[in-house]
């Protein structure tokens, strides 16, 4: 590939650079031997889908594009080795498989099918559906190259958002000094633990010197841009969720213009059963279930239809003609309170 | 001679001890702080407990703060009591503990020696408020740990007070030192001519697709298979995720289970192993 193509997908790709840096090296890199198989690691909505574009752009003559919207069986299966392109890539592989006796068959066949064929795969993973699967059938050592997409930090978030308009094209209001007294903001920092190859995200606390200078007398006034403490707010409000800051942006965006009393948050007391629990963490790692695999997965003893009832009602799911996920702006809440009562692992 | 050595020393010790007049005030005084140390420790307990309830994961870190807090709680009450009777010097005080530690040796041997078991439990931590233990032939939750017994509710919602001291004769076990998860042993016994594989994937799958189940590095899960003269064992062992959910744990997997073995055409033995439940044993015997 010509260095000045690479050049031009850097600016579509703002915050992933580094993964696509490391998928594309893992293709290059791949020689006679057996083939460099790739699984893609992210929470919903955090930019699993630009990657894959991207992919498909960087080799559009080598791929063939699969992508899975809801569980498959068996039969769904195709003949990987039929297929044109010599790599595959598959989004949502989280649909290979479902929380019931006999729901890792189809799974099984595919990593089989996988390691047997000459193809790369590259495949997407919903973080809580990997991670289940990672410990229950150590799923891991079917891919090489595992990319974990990260969270954002506010000024990463700013560069994605504003990329998409024209500059001077978004006015930003102030609302007052005071709406921008925050000393410190959580940011995302990636990890590299000792003596693994694993990568973790761990939240860190970033004073925000400017700030503190600021409320120090007798020092110059150092004036602290808007837009910085509007995106600060969408980021910590979005947990580092790029797709749901996405989304709180263009809900606060009034007339091209926004201001801190726009956004808006909408705060959630989850107290949930067992039950409830355990259906939302299985929508959560699924992303998007249709009410017939929900019902296989509660099984007999369950009520299925008031537990949807109850997580609708609460507002934390949302019915889309028969098939249920989690609402986005729900996302953080829930995952950490299923982290909390450990329903995610 | 030495008895009459040892009474004028002590006469003198007495003499000399300046023990206020007990009056009604003394005793109201005595009596208050009785009730305020209890009501303290009570609410103390009480919150903590809530609390602990709410924080989720570290429900057990919290409980097991609340036995020290109450000694703690206790302790001061005691002293408190004491300089309200007597205002002793250092010489004093140990002349009295020496008096002291000589009637509860005699009279209240049994008592202490629980409070002294409360102390260990305390430090020593063979088990915390909220673990699932059987001490001696009694199993079941923590409830609370005081300075005399620990409050154990069995399965059946039996409380139970065993005494403090029963830690310095008998074995405990505790069954999650201290954690939330649990490993919970599911046997089931199948036909000696059924199929082994199929049946363990089936126990594989109920267990590692159960609602209750936690797995990872730390918690890690096996199935194991026994054959036996007239039939087969399959076994699980995997954690649930909270420990107040054991039995419904275990009744999910083998009743998910049972449903699956039946469909793939296989049958329960015709002699089956008799089962600690029904013998009278705890549950955390069948290991």
């Amino acid at each position: 590939m010509a260095d000045g193509e690479k050049a031009a997908f850097a600016g579509n790709v703002i915050g992933i650079e580094r993964e696509i840096k490391e998928i594309t090296d893992a293709i290059e890199r791949s020689g006679s031997g057996a083939p460099p198989h790739i699984a893609i690691i992210a929470e919903p909505m955090s930019g699993r889908t630009t990657i894959v574009d991207e992919i498909r752009r960087i080799y559009s003559d080598r791929v063939h594009y699969l992508p899975l919207k809801f569980v498959i069986n068996q039969s769904a299966l195709p003949d990987f080795s039929s297929l044109p392109g010599d790599i595959i890539l598959i989004e949502n592989c989280q649909f290979l498989t479902t929380r019931v006796i006999g729901g890792f068959d189809v799974l099984d066949t595919f990593l089989h099918m996988q390691i047997t064929s000459k193809k790369i795969f590259i495949t997407t993973w919903n973080t809580y559906s990997w991670h289940y699967l990672s410990s229950v059938m150590n799923i891991d050592a079917y891919f090489p190259t595992i990319v974990t997409l990260t969270r954002m930090d506010a000024p990463l978030l700013k560069q994605v958002i504003l990329s998409r308009y024209k500059s001077g094209e978004i006015r930003f209001v102030d609302g007052g000094a005071d709406e921008r007294a925050m000393f410190f903001s959580v940011i995302h920092q990636s990890v590299r633990l000792p003596f693994t190859a694993t990568e973790i995200s761990v939240p860190w606390i970033k004073l925000n010197f400017i700030l503190i200078l600021h409320g120090l007398p007798r020092k110059k006034r150092v004036q602290i841009s808007i837009e910085d403490v509007i995106f600060e707010k969408i980021n910590r409000i979005a947990r580092g969720n790029p797709g749901v800051a996405i989304l709180l942006w263009n809900a606060s965006l009034k007339d091209n213009a926004i201001s801190l009393s726009a956004i808006t948050v909408s705060s959630y007391s989850i107290s949930l059963d067992p039950d409830e629990s355990f259906i939302l963490s299985v929508i959560l790692s699924m992303e998007s279930l249709h009410a017939k695999d929900l019902s296989a997965i509660a099984g007999s003893e369950m009520d299925i239809e008031r537990v949807l009832y109850r997580l609708i009602q609460q507002g934390l799911v949302r019915d889309d003609t028969g098939y249920y996920s989690i609402m986005p702006f729900a996302l953080g809440p829930v995952t950490e309170y299923l982290k909390k009562t450990r329903r995610l692992w | 001679m030495a008895d009459t050595l040892l009474s004028n020393v002590t006469a003198d010790v007495a003499m000399e001890l300046p023990i206020k007049t007990i009056d009604t005030n003394l005793i109201l005084y005595i009596v208050s702080i009785i009730i305020i140390a209890y009501v303290i420790s009570y609410l103390l307990s009480f919150i903590l407990v809530h609390v602990s309830e709410r924080i989720g994961w570290y429900r057990t870190s919290v409980t097991m703060t609340i036995p020290l807090l109450k000694l703690l709680v206790y302790m001061v009450a005691l002293y408190y009591i004491i300089i309200a009777v007597i205002e002793p010097s250092l010489t004093q005080m140990i002349a009295f503990s020496g008096l002291f530690g000589a009637a509860i040796g005699f009279g209240l041997k049994d008592l202490f020696s629980d409070i002294v078991g409360g102390i260990v439990i305390i430090f020593e931590k063979p088990y915390q408020i909220g673990d699932k233990v059987t001490i001696g032939d009694k199993y079941g939750e923590v409830k609370d740990i005081g300075i005399r017994s620990t409050r154990i509710q069995t399965p059946a919602d039996e409380l139970v007070s065993v005494p403090n001291n029963t830690i310095f004769s008998q074995p405990v076990t505790s069954g999650n030192a201290g954690d939330l998860a649990m490993m919970i042993v599911i046997d089931l016994f199948i036909h000696p001519d059924s199929d082994a594989d199929t049946a363990m994937k089936i126990l594989k799958e109920a267990l590692v697709t159960s609602k209750y189940v936690i797995i990872s590095k730390r918690y890690p899960y096996t199935v194991l298979f026994e054959d036996f003269p007239f039939y087969k064992r399959i076994r699980a062992k995997g954690y649930v995720n909270d420990l107040r959910l054991e039995f419904e744990f275990k009744s999910e997997v083998t009743r998910r289970s049972w449903a699956e073995l039946k469909k793939a055409g296989i049958r329960p033995p015709s002699i089956v192993p008799p089962s600690a439940d029904m013998s009278g044993q705890s549950p955390a015997t069948i290991l």
